[in-house]
C-alpha cells in the first residue's frame, strides 16, 4: 500500500460543543476505514475527548494527535472577567483562533496550561452568587507564544485565521500583524504554519492564495487540513443544526453562519489531497508534520498521588490498623467482637501483604488524612455540642466495605469480617490501576469538604472530575424543534410526552408526534411542515448520547503530588470555590488519575437531621451505630413493606418485592438493596432467586439447583443466582479459572461504555476456560456466560449493598420509632428519594401522624415537630424568596407574634405578592379576628378574608441602602437581605369585609397545591369521590377483600412513573387515593395508545384486572395467609390495566357542595391563579388540577438519593 | 408581474477536464472559484449545487450551477 498522501490536522469532536457532532471513537473509526493513518483532535478550547480518543484509536491501530482549537483574546469581546457580551453572538466580531498540535510531553503540559489559563475567567459572577456563568474562553497570543516549548502552532481555520479573511495579518492589518509577530517569536518558522482550508466556499480559492502568499512573505510553510466536524454525512445535517442553535437561530436564520455544504465530513486521505489541487506543498506538509507529532497520551503523564512514594507509608499504615485492630477486637471491645479478634489479624496481614504489594499504602493514608479532614469540616457544621457529632462524618460506600484496612482506618463503618465479605471486587494482586474508594457525606458537609479539600493540597494539585451530560430525548426535542423553526406549543407537547431517558428511536416519540402532526394539520401546507418533523426525528436520534456540555462529576475528586495542570486542564466550575479537570472519569482512570469520589448523599442528611430532631424533641441522643440491628418492629415494618420515606426499600418495585422476599435480617435487606437493579434483572435472578428462598423456608430440606457444582461456594447465599456484581468475578474465577485481574477485568469490561468489542473476548475466554477448568459441557458453559452477561447491566457489589443496606435499616428503625421527627427531616431535605412531599404527608397522615399546617406565628421555615406532630415550614411556600421568610420569622422572634394581618404587612418586610400568596395558602388564617371568621357564616372564608384585608394593609417600606437610593430591587427575590432597614406603616384599623363566598373543599385543596405543593387537607380523590361515576369503581381499600382476576375501574393521583428500560416497554405508574397507593401496569400496547394520558394527566381512571399474589406458608379458612410464627403476609396487588383515561370525564355535575347560596356572593378577591370559576365541574377540576398538581415523580435511570 | 432577480436560468454547458468547458456557447477562459452548496435539506425544496464562477473568452464573469439532484446546469448571472 502506498503512504498516505494526508493527514487530518484539523478534527472537531462533539467536544466542541454545538461544533462537532460525532464521538472520538466514531472518529477513530470512521478514519481508518478510510484509510487515514494518523488523526488529530482539536476540539475549540479543551481536550476532553483526548482520552477517549488516544484509547480508542490504539485500539484501531489508528495513530492519534493531540491539540486543540484556541480562541485568541484581544477581540472587542474581552473585557475584564465575569463580563458577559450582549446581543447575540452571530453580531459580535468574531475572535481569530489557532490551531495548537502537540509535539512531545513538554507540549501536552504547556498546551494544558494553555488551556487551563484560557478557561481562567470563563466563570463570572452569576446569580445566585454561589453559580457562576459561563463565558468564552480565550487567551492572549503572548501567553501561547510563553508555552510553545513542544507545541505547534497552525495559524487558525478560514473564517477565523490570525491571518484575517484575506491573509492582511501578513500585511496591512497592524493589530493581526502584531499577533501573527508575537506567534512567530514564540513558536520560530520552525513551529508555526498558515493553515490552509477548503471549505468549498465562494472565496477558498481566493483566500487560500492570499494565505500562500502571506506565508511566502513571513517565511512560513503552509499546511492543509480538513476541519472535520462529522464522521459519516449521516450527521451533516445536524452540524447545521448545532450551529443555529449555538447562536440561537433557526436554520432558516443562520445561513451566513453555516458553512452551506458538507465538506466538514471526513473524507479519504486522496480526495482530501485532491481538494487542494493547487497547493500541494501544503498537503504533503500534513504528513512531514505528523510524523513529527509523536507525543502518546496513553503513557505515563508523570501523575503521582500524594503519598505513592512516601518511604514509611507501610509502616505507617500497620501501625495506624494495629492501634485500631486493638480497639476494635481487642480485650476492651464486644465479646462477639473479641471472638473474631484472630481471624481480623490474619485477614489484616493478608490484606497489608497486597496492599504493599501493589505499594498502595500512600493510597490508604491518603483517604484516611481526607476523612479526617472531613471530622474537622464535620465539626465545624454540625457545631460541637450537636447530637450529629455522635455520627461518623461520612461513610463508604462501594467496594471498599469489603476491606478490614478501611474498616479500621474508619473509611467504611461496615465490619468486613462480621459480614463475610470477600475483597476480590476491591484488592487483589493483579490489579492494574487503583482501586475505589467512595464516601458519601451528608450534604451540608459535602459542600464545605470539597473547597477545604482544594486548599488543603493546593488548589494547582486538586480538581474534581468533569461529566458530560448527554443529549437526551425530552432537550433535544427541544433544541432542535427550535432550531427547525417548529411551532412551539406542539415541540413543548412532545418533549412533555417523550420519554426523559428512553432512546427516541425505540420509543418512536417523535414519529407519534409527526404523524399525529400531519394528520391534525393536513390542510395547511403539510408538505412542507411535516418534512421538517421528519428532520426532527432524524436529528433527535442523531443527537442521542452526544456530550451536551461540560458539567462536574456528582464528587469525584483528583489529587496530585505535582501540579495538575501538568497533566490535565483545569477550568473552573459552577460553583464558588470549585474546579475541575477536563476529563470524565473513564478519561482519568484511563490516564491513572486516583479519583476520590466523595459524593453527597440526601439521607445520611435526613437521618442526622432525624437524630437531631429527636434530640430536640425528646432529650434522646441516638448513636445509629448502636442501635439494635435485630428490631422485630422494624423488621415487621419491612416484611410489611411499610418502608415509604426510607433509603432505598421505599420505591414502588423495591416494596412490591419485600412483600414476596420477606427480609428477616441485616443480610437479607443487604441483598434485597442489591435485586431491584439492572443487573440482577436482566441477567434473570430476580425470580429464580425468590422462587428458591420460598421454596427453603417452606421446606428447609430444598436442594438448590445449581448449574455447576463449582457455583455453589460462590453463589450459596444468593441461592444459586447471581446479584452482587463482586460475584461475576467469582463465578469467572471458580467456574472459568479466570486470575483475580481478568475477572477484574471483565467486570471493568462490563461496566464501561466502550465495552463491546472487550466483552466478546471475554466470552470466548470464559467459554473455552469454563470446559478446561471445570470440565464444564459446552451448553452449561453457555448458559452460565449468559447469566453473567445478563448482569452486564448496573448492579452492586455486595460491600455497596451492605453499605446501603444498613442504612436502608437505619432508616427505617428511625421511621418506625421517630416517626415525626423522620417526616419532618424528610421533608426538609427535599429533593430526595422516591415520593414527592404531599405522598410522604399523605402517606404519614394514614399512618395517623399529625401534619399542621403552615401558619405565620407558628411554622419556622424549615418544618418542624410540634407536640408529635409535624408542622409545615414556610420554606413551602412557593414563589417567595426564603430570605423573606427568614426575616419574617426573626421578625416574629424579636417583636413577638403577630396579631392582625395589617401588623403582618407592617412589620414582616414581605412583598405585596409574598403576603398575598401566604394568605391563599392559609398561613394567616390564624391572624383574622375570631368575629370576621365567622362572616361568611363558614370558616372555609378564611382565606379570602385574609386576602381582602391585606388589599387594605400597607406592607413596610424597605430603605434601601445607600448605593442606589429606588432601584427596582423588588424583582431580584432578595429584597430582604439587600434593605438597609424598614420603614413601618401604620397599622390600620381593619375593617370587616363583606360576605365573602367560602372556599370550597376543592378550591381549597387547588390553592393549597398552587402555593406549596402539599395538601393536609382532603385528599382530591376523597373531595371528587362522591361526585364519581364509573361502573365498577373501586378504592384501594377495597383491594385486599376483592377476589383476584375481577375487572375493576380505579381513580387516583398519578404519583410516580416509572419506564424501566427492562421492562420492554412496560410502564408503571404509582396511584395515590385517599387510604393509600396501588400499583398499575400499564402494558406496551395501552401505553402507546394512551401516551398523553399516561405522561401527562396529574388525574386518571384505570380499567383492568386485578391481581393479587399471596406467597407464603399457610392460608388459614378466611383466605388470609400466614407465617408459620402467625405473622400474616401482605398481598401483592397490581392492577393490569386495559384502559387508562382523563378522570374529569367522570366527575358528574357541579363540584362545590358547600356554595353558600343564601349569602350575597362576591367574586373578588380571587386567590393568586384562581380561575374565575366558583364551582368546579368536570372539565375545570381537571384544568385546575392539571396547573398545579405536584409532579409526578418520574424515574428511569438515576434519581436522587 | 413580479419576477425574481438573479433567478437562475437554464444553461447550455459542455463538460471539460474537471470543469465546464463551455456555457451557452462561449468557451471558458478561466475558473476564478468554484463552491458547493447542500442547504435547506430541511425544507420541501432543498438545494444541491455545485457552482463555478468562470471568465468567458469574450472577458465576462460567469456564474453557472449544476443541480446536483437534476442534473441540470443552470446560469445565474
Amino acid at each position: 500500500m502506498s503512504p498516505t498522501p494526508y493527514v487530518e490536522l484539523h478534527c472537531h469532536s462533539a467536544y466542541s460543543f454545538l461544533d462537532g457532532v460525532s464521538l472520538p471513537e466514531e472518529l477513530a473509526g470512521r478514519a481508518v476505514e478510510l484509510g487515514h493513518e494518523a488523526l488529530a483532535l482539536t476540539d475549540h478550547n479543551s481536550v476532553s475527548g483526548s482520552m477517549e480518543l488516544a484509547q480508542t484509536a490504539a485500539d484501531y491501530g489508528l495513530r492519534a494527535i493531540h491539540g486543540a482549537e484556541i480562541d485568541l483574546a484581544g477581540g472587542r469581546d474581552d473585557r475584564a472577567p465575569g463580563y458577559q457580551p450582549r446581543g447575540r453572538a452571530s453580531d459580535r466580531p468574531a475572535r481569530p483562533h489557532v490551531t495548537l498540535l502537540v509535539e512531545d510531553e513538554r507540549g501536552w503540559r504547556n498546551l494544558c496550561r494553555v488551556l487551563t489559563i484560557a478557561h481562567a475567567h470563563t466563570r463570572g459572577n452569576g446569580s445566585p452568587p454561589t453559580r457562576r456563568e459561563l463565558g468564552e474562553p480565550s487567551i492572549s497570543a503572548e501567553a501561547i507564544a510563553a508555552h510553545a516549548e513542544g507545541l505547534v502552532c497552525l495559524t487558525g481555520c478560514a473564517r477565523r485565521s490570525v491571518l484575517g479573511e484575506q491573509g492582511e495579518g501578513g500585511t496591512s492589518d497592524p493589530a493581526r500583524g502584531r499577533t501573527v509577530r508575537t506567534l512567530l517569536e514564540g513558536f520560530g518558522p520552525e513551529r508555526l504554519y498558515v493553515e490552509l482550508q477548503r471549505p468549498y466556499a465562494r472565496d477558498d480559492r481566493a483566500r487560500n492564495r492570499a494565505f500562500a502568499a502571506a506565508a511566502r512573505r513571513l517565511g512560513l510553510r503552509t499546511v492543509a487540513s480538513g476541519d472535520v466536524h462529522a464522521h459519516s454525512a449521516s450527521r451533516a445535517e445536524l452540524q447545521d443544526a448545532f450551529v443555529a442553535l449555538r447562536h440561537r437561530l433557526t436554520l432558516d436564520a443562520s445561513e451566513p453562519l453555516r458553512r452551506g455544504n458538507r465538506s466538514h465530513v471526513m473524507t479519504t486521505p486522496r480526495a482530501m489531497a485532491s481538494r487542494f489541487a493547487d497547493h500541494p506543498e501544503a498537503v504533503a506538509e500534513t504528513v512531514v508534520l505528523a510524523d513529527r507529532l509523536r507525543f502518546d497520551l496513553t503513557k505515563d503523564l508523570g501523575y503521582r498521588y500524594p503519598g505513592a512514594e512516601e518511604d514509611g507509608a507501610s509502616r505507617r499504615l500497620a501501625e495506624l490498623c494495629a492501634v485500631r485492630l486493638a480497639e476494635r477486637y481487642g480485650p476492651r471491645a464486644p465479646s462477639a467482637a473479641r471472638a473474631r479478634g484472630s481471624e481480623a489479624e490474619r485477614r489484616l496481614r493478608e490484606e497489608l501483604q497486597v496492599i504493599d504489594k501493589l505499594g498502595l499504602a500512600g493510597f490508604f493514608l491518603l483517604h484516611h488524612e481526607m476523612l479526617e479532614l472531613a471530622r474537622e469540616v464535620a465539626v465545624e457544621v454540625r457545631g460541637p455540642g450537636s447530637v450529629r457529632a455522635l455520627l461518623a462524618p461520612g461513610r463508604g460506600r462501594g467496594s471498599s466495605v469489603s476491606s478490614l484496612v478501611c474498616y479500621l482506618t474508619g473509611l467504611s463503618h461496615i465490619d468486613p469480617v462480621e459480614n463475610d465479605l470477600t475483597l476480590g471486587r476491591f484488592l487483589h494482586e493483579d490489579l492494574h490501576g487503583l482501586p475505589d474508594i467512595d464516601l458519601d457525606f451528608p450534604r451540608d458537609i459535602r459542600e464545605r469538604l470539597i473547597p477545604r479539600v482544594h486548599d488543603r493540597f493546593g488548589r494547582d494539585r486538586a480538581a474534581l472530575v468533569a461529566a458530560f451530560p448527554t443529549y437526551r430525548v425530552r432537550g433535544a426535542v427541544r433544541e432542535l424543534g427550535k432550531v427547525l423553526g417548529l411551532p412551539p406549543g406542539e415541540i413543548e407537547r412532545i418533549a412533555r410526552g417523550a420519554d426523559p431517558w428512553g432512546p427516541a428511536a425505540e420509543s418512536g416519540e417523535v414519529d407519534f408526534a409527526s404523524g399525529r402532526h400531519e394528520r391534525d394539520s393536513a390542510e395547511r401546507d403539510s408538505d412542507r411542515r411535516s418534512s421538517r418533523w421528519r428532520w426532527l426525528r432524524r436529528l433527535v436520534e442523531e443527537a442521542q448520547g452526544l456530550p451536551r456540555h461540560l458539567s462536574q462529576h456528582s464528587g469525584g475528586m483528583i489529587i496530585a503530588t505535582r501540579p495538575l495542570i501538568d497533566c490535565c486542564p483545569v477550568v473552573p466550575a459552577a460553583m464558588e470555590g470549585r474546579q475541575m479537570v477536563h476529563w470524565d472519569k473513564d478519561s482519568c482512570a484511563d490516564a491513572g488519575f486516583l479519583k476520590i469520589d466523595l459524593l453527597g448523599l440526601g439521607m445520611l442528611s435526613a437521618v442526622e437531621r432525624c437524630v437531631e430532631e429527636v434530640h430536640r424533641q425528646k432529650g434522646e441522643r441516638i448513636d445509629l451505630s448502636r442501635i439494635p440491628f435485630d428490631d422485630p418492629e422494624t423488621f415487621r415494618a419491612i416484611r410489611a413493606a411499610d418502608t415509604v420515606g426510607v433509603f432505598q426499600i421505599e420505591s414502588r418495585a423495591q416494596m412490591q418485592s419485600l412483600l414476596r422476599t420477606r427480609p428477616r435480617n441485616l443480610d437479607d435487606v443487604t441483598i434485597q438493596v442489591a435485586i431491584v437493579r439492572p443487573g440482577p434483572i436482566q441477567g434473570g435472578a430476580v425470580n429464580p432467586y425468590i422462587k428458591r428462598l420460598q421454596r427453603l423456608r417452606e421446606d428447609p430440606g430444598y436442594q438448590i439447583p445449581y448449574d455447576h457444582p463449582s457455583l455453589e461456594p460462590v453463589l450459596k447465599e444468593t441461592l444459586g443466582t447471581i446479584i452482587f456484581q463482586d460475584q461475576v468475578m467469582q463465578v469467572a474465577e471458580a467456574f472459568a479459572g479466570f486470575t483475580p485481574g481478568e475477572a477484574d477485568g471483565l467486570r471493568r469490561a462490563m461496566s464501561r461504555k466502550r465495552s463491546g468489542e472487550m466483552l466478546r473476548r471475554h466470552r470466548e475466554r470464559f467459554i473455552e476456560g469454563a470446559m478446561r477448568h471445570s470440565d464444564a459441557p459446552l451448553e452449561v458453559a453457555e448458559r452460565v456466560w449468559q447469566m453473567v452477561e445478563g448482569f452486564a447491566g448496573f448492579g452492586f457489589p455486595k460491600a455497596h449493598s451492605a453499605a446501603f443496606g444498613l442504612l436502608a435499616y437505619q432508616s427505617t428503625w428511625l421511621r418506625v420509632h421517630h416517626g415525626p421527627e423522620f417526616l419532618c427531616a424528610l421533608l426538609n431535605e427535599q429533593p430526595m428519594g422516591f415520593y414527592a412531599p404531599d405522598s410522604l404527608v399523605h402517606e404519614a397522615q394514614n399512618r395517623d401522624i399529625a401534619i399542621l399546617g403552615l401558619d405565620v406565628n407558628s411554622s419556622e421555615v424549615l418544618c418542624t415537630v410540634q407536640n408529635g406532630a409535624v408542622r409545615l415550614g414556610l420554606g413551602y411556600v412557593k414563589g417567595v424568596a426564603e430570605t423573606e421568610m427568614h426575616e419574617l420569622v426573626a421578625e416574629r422572634e424579636r417583636g413577638g407574634r403577630y396579631r392582625a394581618l395589617g401588623e403582618l404587612a407592617a412589620r414582616s418586610g414581605c412583598r405585596r405578592v409574598t403576603l398575598e400568596q401566604l394568605a391563599w395558602s392559609g398561613a394567616c388564617d390564624g391572624l383574622l379576628p375570631k368575629e370576621s371568621r365567622s362572616y361568611g357564616a363558614h370558616h372555609r372564608a378564611d382565606r379570602r378574608t385574609a386576602l381582602w384585608q391585606l388589599g387594605m394593609a400597607s406592607p413596610a417600606q424597605g430603605i434601601d441602602q445607600a448605593a442606589e437610593p429606588g432601584r427596582e430591587d423588588a424583582k431580584a427575590g432578595a429584597v430582604a437581605s439587600r434593605k438597609a432597614g424598614w420603614q413601618l406603616a401604620l397599622p390600620f384599623e381593619e375593617h370587616a369585609p363583606p360576605p365573602l363566598r367560602e372556599l370550597g373543599r376543592w378550591q381549597r385543596l387547588i390553592a393549597d397545591y398552587s402555593t406549596s405543593g402539599v395538601t393536609i387537607g382532603d385528599h382530591a380523590m376523597a373531595v371528587l369521590r362522591p361526585r364519581l361515576v364509573a361502573h365498577r369503581l373501586v378504592t384501594s381499600a377495597q383491594l385486599a377483600r376483592l377476589p383476584s382476576g375481577c375487572e375493576i375501574a380505579l381513580a387516583g393521583l398519578v404519583i410516580a412513573r416509572q419506564r424501566p428500560g427492562t421492562a420492554n416497554g412496560t410502564t408503571f405508574l404509582l396511584f395515590e387515593d385517599e387510604f393509600g397507593t396501588v400499583n398499575l401496569i400499564v402494558p406496551r400496547q395501552v401505553f402507546e395508545r394512551r401516551r398523553h394520558l399516561a405522561r401527562a394527566e396529574p388525574m386518571l381512571l384505570a380499567r383492568g384486572r386485578l391481581e393479587r399474589h399471596q406467597e407464603g406458608a399457610r392460608r388459614l379458612g378466611d383466605g388470609e395467609v400466614i407465617e408459620p410464627d402467625g405473622e400474616p403476609i401482605r398481598p401483592v396487588i397490581n392492577l393490569l390495566v386495559s384502559e387508562l383515561e382523563a378522570l374529569e370525564r367522570y366527575v358528574d355535575g357541579a363540584l362545590d357542595e358547600h356554595g353558600d347560596a343564601g349569602a350575597t356572593v362576591h367574586a373578588l378577591p380571587r386567590g393568586p391563579g384562581e380561575t374565575a370559576v366558583e364551582e368546579a365541574d368536570g372539565a375545570e377540576v381537571g384544568s385546575s388540577m392539571r396547573a398545579v398538581a405536584p409532579p409526578i415523580q418520574s424515574f428511569a435511570r438515576g434519581r436522587r438519593r | 408581474m413580479a419576477r425574481a432577480l438573479n433567478a437562475p436560468r437554464p444553461a447550455r454547458v459542455r463538460w471539460g477536464e474537471g470543469l465546464p468547458a463551455e456555457v451557452d456557447g462561449e468557451p471558458v477562459e478561466a475558473m476564478r472559484e468554484s463552491w458547493l452548496v447542500e442547504d435547506r435539506w430541511w425544507d420541501a425544496h432543498p438545494l444541491r449545487r455545485r457552482y463555478w464562477e468562470l471568465i468567458g473568452v469574450r472577458g465576462r464573469n460567469i456564474v453557472v450551477f449544476h443541480d446536483l439532484d437534476t442534473g441540470r446546469w443552470y446560469v445565474q448571472r
